[in-house]
């Protein structure tokens, strides 16, 4: 195992250090020491998301993602579940465009079992896999969707704008989530090939993180994930960059049964990892990041037409970000209302950029969200492995917050002037079904007859 | 499964290492010269720390046909100060790099206050500033109005909060405030303006009747003096203990459905009330209600979700509603949320109900194994340092026992008495939480559809109410 990095800490890294390795069939281990409590994390990312799938069969990556935890070789049905919390530790795991996480979280004298369960899977899934498994996750998976998704007033919300914000055809044109027929038309031979193709120690990035002791983890890691034979069968994901700028203004309005008028947005912006997808993580907090933010003080305090308003950020790094914007109507205001004034907080920021005030605030908001991440174990693990496997340095995740404190005003005019403008963007609007009176449609119960009937389309 | 040949080097699973102490962190009590009550807890690498602060204005106390003054009052502690207008206020927040959240419900006024360590001081002098001197301004009050009623039809339309609100109509007399919702109806909310606001304050809010629970990394933070600049400078009279009324609530076995026309999930929502942390069997019901469904590998998804499909997933789960220690005036008179909740598929609605019955009836004539009974406490006590790693967490627990009236070293000692609690007091704590003929069950979802399959089930009488 060579290419050990000296854990020595990094100017801006808060005192963190992480060390680098390598096993011989290619996975890649980040440890990370930090002994303040008896807890240890461990985490992996395996390189494939929604952005691998192809058409016909979109959500396979997170269905499979539930298989992970049907049983392996030496681990019967839930056993995985069961053994990591009956030794006190907690774990999920999940799925985005581009990548799936598996991680449990251990008290440090379990921490051994932890990995044998991780390598148990990542060897021999295979063995386990079965049609029973494969029945039962595919309802599963379909009521989380229906739960999530289907059943919320807005939940598809995202699966739409991202529709539209990234091409039919585009790798990121569809939600890990994936679609009904998709997640019917799955099989368990697809599975089987999803496993055999993405499923590799060369496809992954191991961290662990807390009280441990490096050598010793290294070498239960060598011991249980060392023998698992790599391969080299995965196809790169389809090139996912487009042009800066959409272009146009992408457009759709749904009418369908919701408590009130909306706006929502996705603006076309930087990928992940640039200095430019920094400044516009800023120009979104300055604009529609809390409750001293532009928008909000404009639409929620000032003119009164929303009851919330925000901007995030979704951070990509295979295809350009989105911004996310966010508006519910307040009672019986109009949407272009809205959208007047949200253009011109925009146009404001993008010709005379932030106040010094605003860069202070904002880059106060980013440095307390990355003290929350790498304040516990488990966030600092999973960041360790986004960095490595997205950007092929983990050493990054430790000094991330300086990089955003490194932005200046005029970056964040400079990429709110390129970006955030409106043939940037696709935009979402929805339009209640039902009778705009708020008070009537929020009416409790009883008094209620069957104004909502016929509503579902 | 010839394609699943399988080429790794297998070991056997390994055994566990040594545990390594911890405990959860007892906190030092003081309390400042106004009469403010101090808990503060050092915990060393939390660079971000927590406050939280405990009001003693619980929700009975608002005044008649004002449900929500509660609520646009906490709200209204982050609009405006004597010396900062809203905006400016905020604007100061988010320069600390903090955030701060207050919200109101049955215990009292809840305020919970994140910042970096660095400028704990200068956050603390707004925190204090919000509760010294609040503006309660006419026009920031009226905004704080128009915007709760906003989102009341929000609110209305999200099945889990429907299902939620349902429940404490069906479980709560008329007459106890328990049975409306917390954040006031849109009759209510429209009457608040900003002398309801400042009258609920004047009334309830004190330092000598309020808590700060402070948690983080305090080394070489002088929390003595900042605190004397800050929370120290509140002013205000002292205040007689206030009686706490009996909970009481019907749960006579029936079923309510909420009308959805066309909804693809039925939300179950499966409740009455029960024992709170002052009873002795807290310790068996937080035992017994895990195995019957605190995870994934409990009773009810064993068979709901991970045998049938018919959900993401179903949770049971007791949450306090009020408590007050034996010793107050009127007695222990606290209750817990005794509940079950997750959302099916439409279709699957009777089937999935028939089997949670199964599951339920099965307990009480098997019981719990002593298998299921280890491998609970084994997680419940094993998560607690992962549980506790953050300043967050540690200190809304601390506020939790002491909204709560408990020692401060409670929930220290539960891990004790959890490791203690057997399989037969489990197994009888878990029937009698959730007896199958005194459950409440309300379901949100497309009463044509699930009516008849819910009817034929013999679990209570069915009615219908819409959306």
């Amino acid at each position: 195992m060579p290419m050990g990095h000296t854990a020595t800490a990094q100017a801006g890294s808060g005192g963190l250090t992480a060390t680098e390795h390598r096993l011989a069939n290619g996975l890649r281990v980040v440890l990370s020491e930090d002994h303040l409590t008896p807890v240890a994390a461990v985490c992996l990312w395996y390189d494939v998301g929604s952005r691998h799938e192809v058409k016909g069969r979109t959500g396979l990556a997170h269905l499979f993602e539930h298989l992970m935890f049907q049983g392996s070789a030496q681990v019967k049905g839930n056993g995985h579940f069961e053994l990591v919390q009956g030794a006190g530790g907690s774990l999920n795991g999940t799925t985005s465009f581009e990548r799936t996480n598996y991680f449990e979280t251990m008290p440090t004298h379990q921490l051994e079992l932890a990995l044998w369960l991780e390598a148990d899977r990542m060897g021999s899934l295979l063995a386990a896999l079965d049609e029973e498994s494969m029945e039962n996750q595919r309802d599963v998976v379909k009521n989380e969707r229906r739960q999530r998704y289907d059943n919320v007033p807005y939940g598809t919300a995202f699966e739409r704008l991202t529709a539209l914000a990234y091409p039919e055809g585009h790798p990121y044109h569809h939600t890990p989530i994936g679609s009904m027929a998709d997640l019917d038309a799955a099989t368990l031979e697809d599975a089987r090939a999803f496993f055999r193709t993405n499923y590799a120690p060369n496809n992954a990035v191991l961290s662990v993180v807390g009280d441990i002791d490096p050598e010793q983890t290294l070498a239960w890691v060598e011991k249980y994930f060392g023998s698992i034979p790599s391969h080299d069968g995965k196809q790169p994901p389809r090139d996912g960059t487009l042009p800066d700028i959409i272009g146009e203004e992408l457009r759709e309005e749904i009418h369908e049964e919701v408590p009130a008028r909306a706006l929502m947005a996705a603006y076309r912006l930087p990928h992940d990892g640039t200095r430019e997808c920094d400044a516009a993580d800023l120009a979104l907090t300055v604009l529609g990041g809390g409750e001293s933010s532009r928008l909000h003080n404009r639409l929620v305090r000032r003119d009164q037409t929303a009851v919330a308003a925000g901007f995030g950020l979704l951070r990509l790094a295979g295809a350009p970000s989105l911004g996310w914007l966010d508006v519910k109507t307040s009672g019986g205001v109009e949407v272009p209302q809205i959208e007047a004034a949200v253009d011109e907080e925009l146009a404001r920021l993008a010709a005379e950029g932030p106040t010094a005030e605003e860069m202070e605030r904002a880059q106060a908001q980013l440095e307390r969200e990355w003290l929350d991440r790498l304040g516990t174990v488990a966030g600092r693990a999973d960041e360790l492995c986004r960095f490595a496997v997205l950007f092929g340095d983990p050493q990054l995740a430790l000094t991330a917050v300086t990089r955003v404190l490194d932005i200046t005003a005029e970056e964040v005019r400079a990429v709110a002037a390129a970006r955030l403008r409106p043939d940037n963007r696709a935009v979402l609007v929805y339009e209640p079904l039902a009778s705009e009176d708020t008070a009537d449609a929020a009416g409790t119960a009883a008094d209620e007859t069957d104004e909502h009937e016929g509503a579902d389309q | 499964m010839s394609d699943a040949a399988v080429t790794m080097d297998f070991h056997p699973q390994p055994t566990a290492g040594e545990a390594r102490p911890w405990a959860f962190p007892a906190p030092e009590r003081g309390a400042l010269g106004n009469g403010l009550t101090v808990l503060r807890c050092d915990r060393p690498g939390q660079q971000v720390v927590a406050v939280e602060i405990n009001l003693d204005a619980p929700l009975e106390a608002e005044p008649e046909g004002l449900d929500g003054v509660a609520t646009i009052m906490a709200r209204a502690f982050s609009e405006g100060t004597d010396k900062h207008s809203a905006e400016e206020f905020a604007a100061e927040l988010e320069r600390c790099g903090a955030t701060l959240d207050a919200h109101a419900d049955h215990p009292g006024v809840r305020i919970s206050l994140e910042v970096p360590v660095s400028r704990l001081p200068k956050a603390l002098g707004l925190l204090a500033e919000a509760l010294r001197a609040p503006a309660f301004a006419d026009s920031e009050v009226e905004r704080l109005v128009r915007n709760r009623l906003d989102e009341i039809p929000h609110e209305s339309a999200n099945p889990g909060r429907r299902a939620a609100k349902q429940l404490s109509k069906e479980l709560f007399p008329a007459s106890s405030r328990m049975s409306r919702p917390r954040q006031g109806t849109e009759e209510t909310v429209a009457r608040i303006d900003a002398s309801g606001v400042r009258a609920f304050y004047e009334a309830h809010v004190r330092p000598a009747t309020a808590t700060a629970v402070i948690v983080g990394d305090l080394t070489g933070v002088d929390l003595d003096g900042v605190l004397a600049d800050t929370l120290g400078t509140w002013t205000g009279d002292t205040a007689r203990p206030r009686p706490v009324p009996p909970i009481t609530a019907d749960d006579t076995g029936r079923v309510v459905i909420v009308d959805r026309p066309g909804a693809v999930q039925t939300q179950l929502l499966i409740g009455r009330i029960g024992a709170d942390r002052h009873d002795r069997v807290w310790p068996a019901q937080v035992l017994g209600t895990y195995c019957l469904g605190g995870t994934l590998t409990s009773r009810l998804d064993r068979v709901l979700r991970e045998e049938k499909g018919y959900t993401y997933g179903v949770r049971a789960f007791g949450q306090v509603l009020r408590s007050s220690a034996p010793s107050e005036p009127g007695g222990a008179t606290g209750a817990a949320m005794l509940a079950i909740s997750g959302s099916v598929d439409t279709a699957s609605t009777g089937p999935a109900l028939d089997d949670l019955w199964k599951v339920l009836r099965t307990l009480a004539a098997e019981g719990l194994t002593d298998a299921e009974r280890d491998v609970a406490v084994q997680n419940l006590v094993g998560v607690a340092p992962l549980k506790y790693e953050t300043a967050a967490s540690v200190a809304a627990t601390l506020a939790d026992q002491v909204e709560q009236h408990l020692p401060d070293d409670f929930q220290a000692q539960l891990y004790a008495r959890l490791a203690e609690t057997g399989t037969v007091e489990a197994t009888a704590a878990a029937v009698s939480a959730f007896p199958v003929d005194r459950l409440v069950t309300v379901l949100v979802g497309d009463a044509e559809q699930i009516k008849e399959p819910v009817t034929a089930l013999g679990i209570g009488d069915v009615t219908v109410v819409s959306g």
